[in-house]
């Protein structure tokens, strides 16, 4: 009220650049030049981004080894329940003509295994496998409590159906005296996981820790006895468990399983030459897809697909594509009727 | 008096109560309320004085059991009830329930998709923000209601016997209030005493109606008598009235004495809550309706909701957009349903078996898939949508409110927009349905001419001084807007103190609602430069006249002592005396000057006026008040002689006891009478005289002070242009009139009887007793259609006769021509009633007035026998001025696509000619006459026209294209319109015409007629035709209509349009209360609609566009991934990203865009009005559009994921490690797709942008890095954090919105440089440098109003004045080809030619004639057109088939008024747009005087040769 009465042009509204929508602007001028120059920057750019990405792509070395044939045998025995402890193996040789240089790792692919479905990602209990409440089984139904009511750790479906298979690498140095290539199994999780995530319930030792507990349906071993040889690594703390729960993005997927421990023979990585798998399975055909095992170094930006290189490049010819087609346009017009616009 | 202030927080009476006791008291009581005074002790209490506090509460709830109280509660909600009455009304919108309704599936376990709590997130948080919204409001409305519950006010208190201080909140039906002058009203209150001497109290509605006049009101009769102050406990009346409703010009009821006499109360004896009691001391009434029954209140209605028509179009595509996922769900569904069927024999490892372990059918698997994916993919219905289009739109208002542009300093006002959701809507528009007065004119009424008794005076000097007015105003504008401050006009210098004083009064109350409290102050501000700006009041007088005048005055004054003063004039002399007297006392003009309100008087004049019983009139009439009579003039010159009116008085109270009868008195012989009076009165004024004209020296001085508040401003203007005549207004009291003459000294008229001006009559008259003759007199004041034809009939046998009919004739003649001028006209004529005729028509008026039922219809009666047999005085030419910058607004909106209609209820020459003078209609173009009477002609008629206009039609075309071809090449070509709207005529029609247009049978035939037409006139149309008009456009051409007008006749057309703009201006507040927009002038339409209009149009579809765009593309992300986990309805994006990533991440860029872009500047916008049409044409959201955009969107989504998907195929990533970098890609996508969206980059996008980056990353690192073993299914701890140390991350993420945006730039600079759409062009220009623009600005307006000369000069004139001469010839059927000279053959006279023209008086021809001559240079100016050789023949040829049409008989008239020189004017505009160089040299030679346009043209062709 004393405002208005005060000032004769109370209600003239304040001259700001803002209120007056005149802020300084930058208009965006879709300009033949501008846009041209644009066009072939962004072209070159994408053209080199390529390039780097696909010769650094090329020097990564990488095999891969399919055995769900070869080990169907195995598969079939599985099948049958009572066939239960029996034990299959099948070895798969191959031949490796460069040498692998660098740390090698050894992933196992699957193909058509669903990891992503959305009730198998729910199917977990993460406080489980924190180790605060062994029996939180909240999500896991239907594999969260054995027939009896124990609950079952690690719960859940995807637990239950990890991949079991045990694959061991073997270097034939000289045509008979195999040598079983050294393979480290451990950091091959992310750090979070294995010292966040993933925790034993805290007890004198394990057996105990899980004690009123059972094993999921599809395991042979109960959770801590994982790996036999050494005792650090049961339990939720098995890295095999860990890498896993991580789910994967697609059904063809593969997982880290070892890498390569650089010693003796393998200082310099794999070399070349003849090398054979042995393999303790798992249940393949229940899923309709295939297994394989993959050996592949690393380059700086990671993975081994040629698929960013190559997207790199295209992107950048088609840039540079439309970018002449812009300037074929643009000087024919101007040379004919004058009408493009200039700057 | 101090009391908690908390008026919401007792338990106040929602309205749900209120209701509720309406409901109850409904069978009760009827149709009639019984208002009894407070202070009795009320019916059932024993002992109503038992302690003052609890006597007090009783009283109270006694009051309030029964009526509503005072307190103002506009507030919706309380504390307790806002919950769950805000979400009720929130769940009104159909969307919230669909939102609520997925959040809420999220709680079924089988199908949900996300956590429940967390899925209601994003609904509640939508919730949350409206209802904070309306929280707000409520609370600023509870805030505006307590003060002004806590404004003060007296009320009469029993226990202290006096009036105490009350808030008004504490004011019950039933109470006593005294109010004191420039109080407001604080319910509305029956008015029972005042200190007025006569019982009046004068109160300003400027706060209800905006009429800022003063209105006047009376005591209850009964009341007025009381000689002693009015004491309330002495009232013991009962009083019943209506029901309480919101008709502010009704009010009827009565009131009931102890002794059972019944006194009928009306409109006038109501002081309505809100207004001001102005020019009275202090009144004081009784409450009748109080706080929400009060009519103020009741006509208070919220602002109005529509819906935009870029809503309604948006709705549908949200419809596609269900449809769309719909579809995508089923989809899914069904690929769900045939994989689990495939992978259902062999229990793969992965399947997850119900908990009994089997596993689900693939149809039940399939229809929870379904369900599941309707949560997931519910983004595609952007939830955020409606919220931020509303926040877009208050932002818009916000803006188009803070404009500078559109702030008038005159008014000190801004535009409103009253409604929040149409600000697109102003982009759209096609129709602009004008009124005229007030809107396209200042509705400031400026005397101009007059004719007496047939002689015309033209007031030369006068118009002179007007031009240098209008010169002088326009200055000192200029000079205040070089000058950036805004000082205040020196004219208005004297009224600022008032206008202060104004201001600090009245602001409480009427901050009540916003919006109506500025437009109030519009009007209050508008007042003193409306009814009493210098223009006015100095009227030059016509020497001639005033000569006569002079002359009369000198007559009388030295006849007054004989018998018939007035036979010693000449009957030209009477008739210009009674004219002035006429002008004069004629009217309801209230007299104010600057001083105190009148003193209360204690003893009265015994008289009560009007008339109102019989007994009054003998009282009057008989003889001893007749000799007393002059007396009484006398001391009323002096005023302040009460021992004198005391005698009267006393002498009055003798003769009421010596009655005699009626008829006694009428035989008494006037001339007795008349003579008696006046050697009486000569007597008493004879010794006076000296002392009496030194007290004129001094009122003289005081004269000037003086002010007239009149109902309309025309009432004013004819008071102030008397006084120019020394016939000066000096007092007004209920039953009296003073004039003031020079020589004849005060003129004192009792005043018997006014008969107000009503619309049906279109009159008013005045019953005065002549003080020199005492004769009753009627002078009447009307429209000149309706006066004329109450003449007295003269025979033409004697001379007398004859010589009236001339006077008559000539009259009418110059009636015709001051039409012509576009001024207003009136008439004024004179009746001189017997007594006996009188006295017979009170008897019959009494009756009237006092019946109950069909009072009206009586007194229309009785108003129709009073004003007949009339004797013509004169008439008087008014003018009201056209707005300032009329004619260019209505050119930029012309150009910008827009046709215009004015439908206006003046009379069809004056709005002919206001018409031509704001450029809506050209000298250059036909002009389409429809004037039927009857149905048939008209339907005959518009196939005549039909025809016409389109066998006129292909001849047009050929320049059509070529204007079109132009158009394409160039920014800078005049646009499309002008070119090819010159050959389409315009139509004129009057309201008679429109009815039967109007008629279903005709209306298809009158759209298509009127369509075809580049404007339309609708003349004499009533509010409810104009309303029609209206909807038929809207209907029928499905055309977005805009109706503008100010005032309340507007109103239904402003309802009925899409867009309803209100002018806040002279004629109240009821169009802008109906309005959606109020604006202080019309020429601020110009900026409005082309420049904001535009912009909201364009932000807003562009906005709409990018939301439908973001979330299809989001959505389709989420889709394509289906392929790849079994159609599971499994999401890679974490649930978190996925529910706030629209609300938050990427919500703030856009609406930075949408509220702030620019697409073209709004100099470019106002320099090229044409590029208006793209929101016409829907061109920036029409279904094309959005397929588009759909289809972008899906391609981009199509990009976004398989870029990542075969960058990360193959590798050992998890789910939600890869929808990371899908959601920042997502999101770098929007940003740029914006980005290249936006077209003006401020500081603020880029704030907006950078600020949702970081958002982004910041949340979803905190969010990686809270818990590592929450938000399941995703657990995302760490993923952000691993993955910025991941180099594919950042390859990933600049590859793929690149690789997304590629085609869209491609084509967006493609078709931006090869095939530009207007828009582009004009964003381009406004690239370069703002000097360069001003060059073609100027020049593209010379262009335009090429073949017319810029100011209204005489030759101009000259020529308008041929058109309508034929117009008044009414009888026959009127044919003129009007073909202003653009022929070499011209001769230096007007090539005129007009067929069967029976002309009435030689006397025009002749004045014609004279004129003409001045018309020569125009022929000079259109002689070097280059197209002329081709007019003619044209123009003979044309003039053939048009002459058939003499042959039908039913015509009233027809007027053709072609005129061809636009079409040369077209060849130059077309050769203008062609070659600058050529045009230079030819505009050289059609505009000879401004040397500028030379420059501006060689500037330009310096320019075009830059573009080219």
């Amino acid at each position: 009220m004393k405002r208005i009465s005060e000032d004769y042009q109370s209600r003239l509204p304040d001259n700001t650049a803002l209120k007056q929508q005149q802020l300084p602007a930058y208009r965006l001028q879709l300009s033949a030049t501008g846009v041209l120059s644009g066009f072939f920057a962004a072209g070159a750019f994408c053209l080199g981004m390529g390039i780097i990405l696909i010769l650094s792509a090329k020097s990564i070395k990488e095999i891969e080894v399919k055995y769900t044939k070869i080990c169907a045998n195995c598969a079939e025995l599985r099948e049958d329940a009572t066939n239960f402890d029996k034990e299959c193996t099948c070895s798969i040789p191959f031949y490796l003509s460069e040498t692998m240089k660098g740390n090698v790792y050894m992933y196992y692919k699957l193909y058509g295994f669903y990891q992503n479905l959305y009730q198998y990602i729910l199917s977990r209990s993460n406080s489980q496998l924190l180790g605060t409440d062994l029996k939180d089984v909240g999500n896991c139904a239907p594999f969260s409590n054995s027939h009896d009511g124990t609950p079952i750790a690690p719960c859940g479906a995807i637990a239950n159906s990890i991949f079991n298979d045990t694959i061991i690498l073997s270097y034939n140095l000289n045509s008979s005296i195999p040598i079983e290539v050294p393979m480290l199994k451990s950091k091959i999780t992310w750090w979070t996981d294995k010292y966040v995530k993933f925790q034993n319930p805290s007890s004198i030792n394990l057996s105990s820790a899980f004690a009123g507990t059972t094993k999921p349906p599809y395991w042979s071993k109960p959770v801590y006895e994982l790996d036999e040889e050494d005792p650090g690594n049961n339990g939720f703390l098995n890295d095999d468990f860990i890498v896993w729960m991580r789910t994967a993005a697609f059904p063809t997927f593969k997982k880290l399983y070892r890498r390569l421990n650089r010693i003796q023979y393998f200082i310099e990585g794999l070399p070349a030459g003849n090398y054979s798998l042995l393999i303790f399975d798992f249940p393949v055909t229940r899923f309709k897809g295939e297994k394989s095992v993959v050996l592949s170094t690393l380059t700086w930006s990671g993975g081994s697909s040629l698929f960013l290189g190559l997207a790199y490049t295209v992107t950048g010819a088609v840039t540079w594509l439309a970018a002449f087609s812009m300037m074929a346009i643009h000087l024919m017009l101007k040379k004919k009727k004058m009408l493009f616009i200039q700057d | 008096m101090q009391r908690e202030p908390a008026a919401a927080e007792e338990p106040g009476c929602p309205g749900g109560r209120r209701r509720r006791r309406r409901r109850r008291r409904r069978p009760g009581d009827g149709r009639t309320r019984v208002v009894r005074s407070n202070l009795l002790p009320p019916p059932g209490v024993e002992d109503p004085a038992a302690g003052a506090a609890k006597g007090a509460r009783r009283r109270r709830r006694g009051g309030a059991q029964r009526l509503a109280d005072n307190r103002l509660k506009t507030t919706k909600y309380t504390l307790l009830s806002f919950l769950p009455k805000n979400l009720f009304e929130q769940f009104h919108r159909l969307a919230n329930v669909y939102f609520v309704f997925i959040a809420l599936l999220n709680f079924v376990p089988a199908v949900n998709a996300f956590q429940p709590g967390l899925a209601l997130a994003p609904v509640l948080f939508i919730l949350a923000v409206t209802a904070f919204k309306d929280l707000w409001e409520d609370y600023s409305r509870h805030r505006s209601d307590h003060e002004i519950n806590h404004l003060g006010c007296l009320v009469f208190s029993r226990e202290e016997k006096q009036y105490v201080n009350r808030f008004w909140k504490e004011i019950r039906v039933g109470d006593f209030v005294r109010l004191r002058c420039n109080e407001i009203i604080p319910a509305d209150i029956l008015l029972l005493s005042s200190s007025d001497p006569d019982g009046l109290c004068h109160i300003e509605t400027a706060n209800l109606d905006g009429e800022t006049n003063l209105k006047r009101r009376q005591v209850v009769r009964g009341f007025s008598e009381l000689v002693s102050e009015f004491n309330p406990l002495m009232f013991t009346s009962v009083i019943e009235c209506e029901k309480p409703n919101n008709d502010l010009t009704r009010f009827r009821g009565c009131i009931i004495h102890d002794n059972g006499k019944k006194a009928g109360l009306y409109k006038e004896n109501l002081l309505l809550r809100g207004c001001t009691i102005r020019n009275t001391e202090a009144v004081v009434g009784i409450v009748i309706y109080a706080g929400h029954e009060t009519k103020a209140l009741l006509n208070n209605s919220g602002p109005r909701y529509k819906r935009s028509q870029l809503e309604r179009q948006m709705n549908c595509d949200v419809l596609w957009c269900v449809l769309l996922l719909i579809c995508m769900s089923l989809f899914s569904a069904v690929g769900h349903g045939l994989w689990v069927q495939r992978y259902q024999e062999k229990k793969s490892l992965f399947d997850v078996p119900e908990s009994d372990g089997s596993s689900l059918s693939p149809v039940t698997a399939a229809v929870y898939s379904f369900l599941t994916m309707i949560i997931i993919l519910q983004v595609l219905i952007p939830i955020s949508l409606y919220v931020s289009i509303e926040i877009v739109k208050v932002c818009q208002v916000y803006f188009i409110n803070q404009d500078i542009e559109l702030y008038d300093e005159e008014t000190d006002s801004q535009l409103q927009c009253r409604a929040l959701n149409i600000t697109e809507d102003l982009g759209q528009i096609q129709y602009i349905f004008s009124d005229k007065t007030g809107t396209l004119t200042e509705n400031k009424m400026v005397f101009r001419r007059c004719t007496v008794s047939g002689i015309e005076y033209s007031h030369d000097a006068n118009a002179q001084r007007l031009a240098r007015y209008q010169e002088a105003d326009s200055e000192e504008e200029e000079a205040v807007s070089k000058g950036g401050s805004l000082p205040q006009r020196g004219s208005i210098g004297s009224h600022q103190s008032v206008r202060i004083m104004h201001r600090s009064q009245s602001t409480k109350s009427h901050r009540r609602t916003g919006s109506r409290a500025e437009a109030k102050w519009a009007s209050m501000l508008s007042k003193h430069t409306a009814f009493s700006s210098p223009m006015e009041k100095d009227i030059t007088p016509d020497p001639k006249l005033f000569e006569k005048v002079s002359e009369c005055d000198r007559c009388l004054a030295i006849a007054r002592h004989q018998e018939h003063p007035l036979a010693h004039l000449s009957p030209e002399l009477s008739d210009v005396f009674d004219f002035f007297i006429a002008l004069t006392i004629c009217n309801t003009v209230v007299v104010t000057s600057p001083d105190q309100p009148r003193q209360k008087v204690r003893v009265r004049f015994e008289v009560k006026s009007p008339v109102k019983t019989i007994e009054d009139f003998l009282r009057r009439f008989s003889p001893s008040r007749l000799t007393s009579g002059c007396s009484s003039i006398g001391s009323l010159a002096t005023n302040k002689a009460t021992h004198k009116s005391g005698s009267n008085f006393l002498s009055t109270l003798s003769n009421d006891r010596t009655l005699l009868k009626l008829e006694e008195k009428l035989s008494q012989p006037t001339k007795a009478i008349a003579s008696n009076g006046y050697s009486s009165g000569a007597a008493s004024w004879a010794p006076e005289h000296t002392a009496q004209e030194q007290e004129l020296e001094k009122e003289k001085e005081q004269e000037w002070e003086l002010r007239y508040e009149a109902e309309s401003p025309d009432e004013a203007a004819l008071v102030y242009a008397a006084r120019a005549y020394n016939c000066a207004l000096v007092d007004r009291l209920h039953d009296q009139v003073s004039v003031e003459l020079p020589h004849l000294g005060r003129l004192t008229f009792e005043l018997l009887h006014i008969l107000g001006f009503d619309s049906i009559r279109k009159r008013m008259s005045v019953v005065i007793r002549h003080p020199l003759t005492d004769e009753i007199n009627v002078y009447t004041k009307g429209a000149d259609s309706v006066v004329m034809d109450l003449l007295l009939p003269c025979s033409s046998d004697d001379a007398r006769g004859r010589h009236q009919k001339k006077i008559r004739s000539k009259t009418q003649n110059y009636l015709n021509l001051y039409a012509v001028e576009g001024l207003r006209t009136l008439c004024i004529a004179k009746r001189v009633l017997s007594k006996e005729e009188y006295a017979c028509w009170l008897q019959s008026h009494l009756e009237a007035e006092s019946s109950l039922d069909n009072r009206e219809e009586l007194l229309f009666q009785s108003a129709i026998r009073l004003e007949t047999n009339l004797h013509l005085l004169g008439a008087t030419g008014i003018e009201d001025r056209l707005q300032d910058g009329v004619p260019e607004t209505i050119a930029k909106l012309r150009q910008a696509g827009l046709q215009i209609w004015v439908l206006t209820g003046d009379k069809q020459e004056t709005a002919i000619n206001i018409a031509y003078a704001c450029k809506l209609l050209d000298h250059d173009e036909e002009v389409i006459t429809l004037n039927a009477e009857s149905q048939e002609a008209c339907a005959a008629l518009l196939d005549q026209c039909l025809h016409y206009v389109k066998s006129k039609s292909p001849c047009s075309t050929p320049q059509k294209t070529e204007g079109n071809v132009s158009v394409g090449f160039s920014p800078l070509c005049p646009p499309s319109t002008s070119t090819t709207s010159g050959p389409s005529p315009s139509l004129v029609i009057d309201g008679r015409s429109l009815a039967y247009a109007l008629d279903k049978n005709l209306e298809d035939k009158f759209l298509f007629l009127a369509k075809q037409c580049r404007s339309v006139l609708c003349c004499r149309s009533t509010p409810l035709q104009k309303s029609m008009v209206v909807k038929l456009v809207r209907s029928k051409l499905k055309a977005m209509t805009l109706a503008i007008g100010d005032g309340a006749n507007d109103v239904s057309m402003i309802q009925v349009a899409d867009v309803g703009v209100g002018i806040s201006g002279q004629e109240g507040m009821q169009a802008v209360m109906a309005s959606d927009f109020a604006v202080p002038r019309f020429r601020y339409l110009e900026r409005l609609l082309i420049v904001h209009g535009h912009w909201c149009y364009s932000r807003l579809a562009n906005m709409v566009l990018y939301f439908f765009y973001k979330n299809t593309m989001f959505v389709g992300l989420l889709f394509w991934f289906q392929f790849y986990c079994g159609f599971s309805a499994s999401a890679m994006i974490d649930q978190w990203y996925l529910i706030f990533f629209n609300l938050l991440f990427s919500s703030l860029p856009q609406l930075v865009t949408g509220v702030l872009d620019k697409d073209v500047p709004a100099d470019v916008l106002l320099t090229a009005p044409q590029l208006y049409k793209s929101g016409q044409n829907m061109e920036e959201y029409r279904p094309r559009t959005f397929w588009l955009n759909m289809a972008d969107a899906a391609f981009q989504s199509l990009v976004c994921f398989f870029i990542p998907y075969l960058a990360y195929y193959d590798s050992d990533t998890d789910v939600f490690t890869w929808g990371t970098p899908i959601t920042a890609i997502a999101l770098f996508t929007f940003l740029l797709h914006l980005g290249i969206e936006t077209k003006t980059w401020t500081w603020l996008n880029w704030i907006a942008c950078g600020f949702s980056i970081l958002l982004f990353f910041t949340v979803a690192l905190i969010y990686n890095a809270s818990c590592a073993t929450c938000y399941p299914p995703s657990n995302p701890y760490w993923t952000m954090q691993t993955l910025l140390g991941d180099p594919v991350f950042y390859l990933t993420c600049l590859i793929a919105p690149v690789a997304a945006l590629l085609p869209r730039l491609f084509f967006k600079a493609v078709q931006g440089n090869l095939f530009p759409t207007q828009l582009q062009l004009g964003r381009q220009l406004a690239k370069r440098s703002p000097k360069k623009l001003i060059a073609p600005k100027e020049t593209f307006a010379q262009g335009h109003l090429l073949g017319e000369p810029r100011t209204e000069s005489s030759e101009q004139r000259s020529i308008k004045t041929s058109g309508p001469l034929s117009q008044d010839c009414t009888s026959q059927a009127s044919w003129h080809v009007q073909q202003p000279a653009c022929s070499p053959e011209a001769s230096g006279e007007p090539n005129v030619v007009d067929m069967n023209m029976p002309l009435r008086e030689d006397i025009l021809l002749e004045e014609l004639s004279g004129q003409a001559p001045g018309s020569v240079p125009r022929e000079a100016i259109l002689e070097g057109c280059s197209g002329a050789s081709k007019m003619k023949p044209t123009s003979t040829s044309r003039t053939a088939p048009l002459s058939s049409i003499f042959n039908l008989p039913n015509f009233s008239s027809l007027n053709w008024i072609s005129s061809f020189s636009l079409v040369s004017g077209l060849g130059s505009i077309l050769q203008f747009s062609r070659n600058s160089l050529q045009m230079d040299k030819q505009d050289s030679e059609f505009l000879p005087s401004p040397p500028q346009p030379d420059q501006d043209l060689c500037g330009l062709s310096g320019q075009t040769t830059d573009y080219f």
